[in-house]
Parts: C-alpha cells; sequence; structure tokens
C-alpha cells in the first residue's frame, strides 16, 4: 500500500510534481501513465525516499520509507535496470543487496530461478543486454519477498516476448495480493497490463481510476456509418440519442452507440446500409487529448502571466 | 484470550525492535564488504598496489645508496633509511589504495547504483561510514604488508653501503605500522572525497593534487604551515630520524585522522542532504 499526500516537489521554479494525492492498493496492478517528463520518475523516487519532498508526504505500509525498518522486506523496486556497477556478476550483485538487509543468501538463487537468470548468475552484469538487467532488476526488487513492488518504465527499450513476460509477471505478482505499481509513458500497454490507472501529466494528476472505466470514460466509440435513405436513419438516430457528424460522400461519424445497435436501429426502419464500419479505439488519442490539455492549460497561464506582467 | 493475544504481540515486538541499532549497522558493513570483495578489480588494485610500493621503494633506495658517497655531512646527517624504504608505499601504493576508497562512493554515483544502495539502506551516512570502515580495514592489511616487505628489501639494499638498519631498531616498527595507519586515512579521505564531489576521475584527481601536489605547493607556505600540509603530514608519520619541518610521528597520524574526519564529515553532510 503506497499512499501520497499533496506531495510537491520543486526544483528551483520549476514544478515536477505539483500537489499530488493517490493510494495504490494490493491486489491489483496500477497503471503510473504520463509523458516523459510527467513527474513519474520523481513521485517514484519520493516514494523511495531518494528525493525529499518539497511538501506533503508519502508513506508506504503506514510509514515513511526511510522509517521502515528492512525496507527491501517491504518494499521492491527497480528505477533504473542500468544502474548498476558491472564488473561484478548477478549473483554477487544479489548477495550485496541481501546482506544489506539481513536477507538469507539462499533467497538469491530463489529469484534468480524466478527471472530465469540462473544460466548466468556467475555472468558479469556488464555483458548483460537490456532486457537481462530487467530481470536482474526485478530479482533484486523480489530479493526481500515484499509486499509492495514497484518498477519505473519497466518495458522500456525491450522486444516484444520480454513485454510480454514482463506483464504477466506483473498480474502474476498481483494475483498473490501484492500491491504493483508500474510506470510508463505507453497508454497501449497501461491498458494491457494495468488494472487500475493514475495519469499524470505536468506534475498533477489527471486521472484516477479503474482502466475499465477509464477507458469507457474517455474513448467515445465512433461508427463510421453510410446509407441509401441516409436523412431517414440520421434522424432515428438522433432522436435516440447518437451524436452525427456528417462528412464528405454522406458519411455519417456516428458517436454514441455501437455498430449492432445501429444496424438494429436501420433494421427497424428498414433503411439500405452501405457501410457500417466501427472505428478503432480512440485510447490512445484520448490519452494524448488528456496530457495535451494539460500542456495547453500551462502555455495558457504563461501567456496569461506574461500579459498581465 | 485478550491477555495472551497482547503478550504475544509485546514478545513478538521486542523481539523485532530490539536489536536493530547495532545489526542496522552491521549489515551496512556486510552489503560493503561484499562490493568490495566481488569486484575483481579490488584484488587486481591490492597486487598491483603492493608491487608497485615494493619496487618503487627499491628503486629510491638502490638511488640513495648510490648517491650515499656524494652527500654532504648535513645531507647524511637526515638520512633515514626506513622511510626511504618505505617511499613506494607512502607515494603511489596509497595513492591506488585510496582510489578504492573514492571508488566505492563515486563509482556508484557515476553509475547510479547509488539509489540501489540508499534504497536498501536508507540512513545515508551508515552507508558512508560503512564504505569509510570497510575500506580501511581492507587497506590496512595490505598496506602493512607491502610496508614490511618493503623496508625489508630497502634494508637488504642498503646492506652493502652499511646504512641499513634493523627492526629492533627505536621507532622502526612504529615507522613501519604507522605506514599503514596512514595509507587507511588516506583510504578515508578517498571515501569522502568521492562523496563530496562523485566523479571517479575527479576526486581521484583531487585525492592526488592533495598529497602529491600538497607537498610542491607547500613550499609556498610559511614554514610553520608547512608541515600541516597532508603530504607531509603522511611523510612524517613514517620517520624515524626527525628533521626540521616534519611533525613528530604520533602528532602527524593524529592531524591525518583529523583531515580524514573532517572530510568525512564534510561528505556525510552533502549526501544527507541532497537528493540522491
Amino acid at each position: 500500500m503506497i499512499e501520497a499526500k499533496h506531495l510537491t516537489k520543486r526544483y528551483g521554479r520549476t514544478i515536477a510534481v505539483n500537489e499530488v494525492s493517490f493510494a495504490v492498493k494490493p491486489g491489483q496492478v496500477t497503471g503510473f501513465l504520463g509523458p516523459n517528463g510527467a513527474g513519474k520518475s520523481t513521485t517514484m523516487r519520493m516514494i523511495l525516499g531518494l528525493d525529499a519532498p518539497t511538501s506533503g508526504e508519502v508513506r508506504v505500509d503506514g510509514k515513511p520509507y526511510r522509517e521502515l525498518a528492512d525496507p527491501l522486506r517491504s518494499v521492491g523496486a527497480l528505477l533504473d535496470a542500468k544502474a548498476i556497477v558491472g564488473g561484478r556478476s548477478a549473483a554477487n550483485h544479489l548477495m550485496w543487496l541481501a546482506d544489506s538487509n539481513g536477507i538469507a543468501r539462499r533467497r538469491v538463487s530463489e529469484v534468480l530461478d524466478i527471472v530465469g537468470l540462473s544460466d548466468v548468475a556467475g555472468k558479469k552484469v556488464g555483458a548483460f543486454s537490456l532486457g537481462m538487467n530487467q530481470r536482474l532488476g526485478i530479482a533484486a526488487a523480489l530479493l526481500g519477498d515484499p509486499q509492495t513492488v514497484m518498477f519505473d518504465e519497466p518495458i522500456n527499450g525491450l522486444d516484444p516476448e520480454g513485454i510480454l513476460w514482463i506483464r504477466n509477471f506483473m498480474k502474476a505478482l498481483a494475483a498473490e495480493g501484492r500491491t504493483v505499481f508500474l510506470s510508463s509513458h505507453l497508454m497501449s500497454e497501461m491498458a494491457q497490463t494495468a488494472d487500475h490507472l493514475i495519469v499524470i501529466g505536468r506534475g498533477r494528476i489527471i486521472a484516477d481510476a479503474g482502466t475499465d472505466e477509464f477507458i469507457h470514460r474517455h474513448t467515445a466509440a465512433s461508427v463510421r456509418v453510410r446509407a441509401v435513405e441516409q436523412n431517414v436513419l440520421a434522424e432515428a438516430l438522433t432522436r435516440r440519442g447518437a451524436l452525427i457528424e456528417h462528412g464528405p460522400d454522406s458519411v455519417m461519424t456516428v458517436t454514441g452507440m455501437d455498430a449492432a445497435q445501429i444496424g438494429g436501429v436501420a433494421y427497424a426502419h428498414a433503411v439500405t446500409l452501405i457501410e457500417l464500419a466501427p472505428l478503432g479505439s480512440s485510447l490512445e488519442a484520448a490519452y494524448f487529448d488528456l496530457t495535451k490539455d494539460e500542456t495547453d492549460y500551462d502555455a495558457a497561464l504563461l501567456v496569461g502571466a506574461s500579459q498581465g506582467a | 484470550m485478550n491477555t495472551a493475544t497482547v503478550t504475544l504481540d509485546a514478545t513478538h515486538l521486542t523481539a523485532a525492535a530490539s536489536p536493530m541499532r547495532t545489526s542496522k549497522t552491521r549489515r551496512a558493513v556486510n552489503a560493503e564488504w561484499t562490493k568490495l570483495r566481488t569486484l575483481p578489480s579490488t584484488w587486481r588494485t591490492a597486487v598491483i598496489a603492493t608491487v608497485l610500493s615494493i619496487a618503487l621503494g627499491a628503486i629510491l633506495c638502490v638511488s640513495q645508496a648510490q648517491q650515499w658517497a656524494s652527500m654532504t655531512a648535513q645531507q647524511r646527517r637526515i638520512f633515514d633509511p626506513t622511510s626511504c624504504s618505505l617511499f613506494g608505499v607512502v607515494f603511489v601504493g596509497a595513492m591506488m589504495l585510496a582510489a578504492l576508497g573514492v571508488r566505492s562512493v563515486a563509482g556508484e554515483y557515476s553509475t547510479g547504483m547509488i539509489r540501489s544502495t540508499f534504497t536498501a539502506t536508507p540512513t545515508r551516512r551508515r552507508v558512508l561510514a560503512a564504505k569509510a570502515g570497510v575500506t580501511a580495514a581492507f587497506v590496512f592489511p595490505v598496506a602493512l604488508l607491502a610496508d614490511i616487505v618493503s623496508f625489508q628489501v630497502g634494508q637488504q639494499i642498503f646492506t652493502g653501503k652499511h646504512l641499513e638498519v634493523s627492526w629492533d631498531h627505536a621507532g622502526v616498527l612504529q615507522a613501519v605500522v604507522f605506514g599503514a595507519v596512514a595509507v587507511s586515512l588516506i583510504a578515508v579521505i578517498g571515501v569522502g572525497l568521492g562523496g563530496l564531489i562523485r566523479h571517479t576521475a575527479g576526486a581521484t584527481t583531487a585525492l592526488v593534487l592533495l598529497i602529491v601536489g600538497g607537498v610542491t605547493l607547500g613550499q609556498l607556505l610559511p614554514a610553520g604551515l608547512r608541515q600541516y600540509v597532508p603530504g607531509t603530514v603522511f611523510q612524517a608519520a613514517v620517520t624515524v630520524h626527525r628533521s626540521a619541518g616534519l611533525l613528530e610521528p604520533r602528532a602527524a597520524v593524529a592531524v591525518l585522522a583529523t583531515y580524514a574526519a573532517i572530510v568525512l564529515a564534510a561528505a556525510a553532510i552533502r549526501i544527507g542532504h541532497r537528493d540522491a
């Protein structure tokens, strides 16, 4: 369980994280979504006690990170898989981490097994591929068998196979009842992995909802329709609450009803359909709009400020 | 029922909470020791530093022995066969071994691994203290071995000119041990510089400037201050025949320890107050 309350981080005059409040709950994968530079990593560093908040606070299992008795037993985190001294072997890297929190050394081979790195346990990490480094970072996060795990952009730079592996792994951890907090700048990835989404833009939380709810709320599914009796259909659909946008070549873009419903209405009114095509999910577009609004909002503020001066 | 639960909770609490203070430090030390010993370059550095120290000391001893005939009476009076044989440890061995201290902090900052270290051990001063302690404890026996062999080789070389001193000569044992203590203190200064500068190359340069450069630049200082220049203090720690302008060996070690404490404290303040 991670709880942030009015968490704020300023660097000089720039606000990286602005009055952010949220709770990450156990038993589900929570996606932390936002464009690069939105404040995701800064927030994660504050959760781990690496950066001090300018104001506000964040607690893990009810305590500030620095007050956790053996932090690796409560929280496992992977911030940057490449941030590792390359001269050590994978097993030895995990060994010092285990020593630092009084974790039994046999746990090292256990976690190497879990992430599938047993064969290269004695190999120097400097020679590892990014995918192997990611796995090693996940092994390090699991070392203390923590209730909460946190990963910053874990799929960055991975091949499709690696992405699938991480996705299933995160879901399995959540299914075990753990709190899984995962950041990404890719909406499509989060939609497939996360049960819950916290969207951040320009240091502010702009959405905090279940993934299904988020998709439902932010994607207005639309259907492309052409019909012989176009006016009859348009009138019937409007009466049922659909929104119609008329385009060139008698194409109507209908929102508020799905293709099956539109087909039913057409049948009921004996309308001959020429085309009935659901348009692809605009989730990515919705996310883009959502975060773009944040940008525009700030730009507007800046313009206002300069005019005022 | 209720009382039973309360008692159980209480014992559970004390069992978990009481040994924390000592064991947390021990854990940090264990982690740093594992880090130090699992880098192959640690052992390479130890071997090369020992060999170079002995070789350089031997070269100086040979050249001093050859120059003996042409030395003035004054030069002969202040000639110190002990400190001469330890020259390699003082100037090259110390630098290379102290670089291990620099690396233990600056190396982690430049790769970003310091974040893993601070998430594992959130009390940063404990991390720094563990790094200083572990580095000093590792460096001491290495430097002591280099000192002993260098002394032995050096005296062997001086035998030809009958300049040698033996182990039971007053002050010799102290000089050999103080040499290793001084190297350990310089390694601690290396840890501190690593924390202050955070770039391996920059911190190593600072270390070399402090030890070697200080001796050269020290000539510009008034005589009273000159003896407190770090490199000169280091030299003073291993002298048997005191010459003018050098501190007494015990005082030299104390001054060096003070420098190490100051640099380490400054690093602790900087590391504690900054975002990682």
